[in-house]
């Protein structure tokens, strides 16, 4: 006489994507790299924002670059530009850059060389938030012509973000975009989520941005 | 479609837990899904249904518990022993 048994698992779905990111985490604490996942829709602002940033920083600092595109190399170029280690990622189709992306890209490039690693990802606010790449802080940039709800359509990725830009905030008065109620959203979302305002373009804002990136490297 | 490598992990956690038991019928996997883990529970579903045959797992029901924030785990199997 058969009867049925109930056992409690508790197991997590470790997706391989997060055994490989869990192995550049512990090669990049171990070195003490700061990596830092830069994720938004396409056209927010992430190349700029991080040519501006690149620019600011003087030719001591230890930093590198990791841009993904489903093709092109047209923001590798764009950031290269400012005399720093730069590869593109060219993912061919993939929506999302993955940890096994990031390692490859790796190769060759003197890990005790760098200290801080930017890695731009995907135009793509859906998929990125899945892929754990090994960094530090996922980055998610809110552009003011976006809509103030979208952390309410893709709580996904502002949940797991440390840090919000929004961004090209010099366009505000031209859009109906509402600071209050995106901030209030994003903080819907992930309470404790930083959040800061930002022009690339006009400088607006940057100075918090470096400042928060020095805290952070400083860490 | 990302979904496809998790329904996998999954049949791989089932049959890592009933390998000591090869006379036991798995009814049902539990998992739990967070709403913020990123992962589509119909695309799930549907992977998990295509993996089935010739499994361990090849009567077994999906039942999949929508949690708060971003689990990802196979939380219980149920299972027929004779």
């Amino acid at each position: 006489m058969s009867q049925v048994v109930t056992e409690k698992v508790g197991q997590k779905i470790l997706k391989e994507n997060d055994r490989i990111a869990m192995r550049l985490r512990e090669e990049f604490a171990r070195r003490g790299i700061l990596c830092l996942n830069f994720i938004s829709s396409p056209g927010a602002g992430k190349t700029l924002l991080l040519e501006k940033t690149l620019e600011s920083f003087g030719p001591q600092e230890r930093v590198a670059v990791l841009t993904g595109d489903i093709q092109t190399d047209n923001d590798a170029r764009r950031l290269g530009r400012y005399g720093f280690p730069v590869r593109q990622i060219t993912t061919e189709g993939a929506c999302h850059l993955d940890a096994k992306m990031v390692e490859n890209a790796l190769t060759g490039w003197d890990l005790d060389s760098i200290d801080t690693l930017l890695v731009e990802n995907v135009g793509n606010l859906v998929c990125p938030t899945s892929y754990d790449l090994g960094e530090a802080v996922k980055i998610v940039l809110l552009s003011v012509t976006e809509g103030d709800d979208k952390p309410l359509k893709y709580p996904g990725i502002f949940f797991k973000s440390g840090l919000c830009l929004i961004t090209k905030v010099d366009l505000l008065p031209y859009v109906p975009f509402d600071m209050v109620v995106a901030r209030e959203n994003a903080r819907r979302i992930h309470p404790d989520i930083e959040i800061l305002e930002v022009s690339a373009l006009t400088g607006q804002g940057m100075e918090e941005w470096r400042a928060w990136l020095s805290r952070r490297r400083a860490r | 479609m990302h979904e496809m490598g998790i329904a996998q992990e999954i049949l791989g956690i089932v049959e890592r837990e009933v390998e000591a038991r090869p006379e036991a019928r798995v009814k049902a996997v539990g998992v739990r899904v967070g709403r913020c883990s990123g992962v589509d529970t119909e695309s799930l579903r549907f992977c998990f249904e295509c993996l089935k045959k010739d499994t361990v797992v090849e009567a077994a029901e999906l039942r999949i518990e929508r949690t708060g924030a971003d689990e990802l785990d196979v939380s219980l199997v149920e299972l027929e022993v004779p």
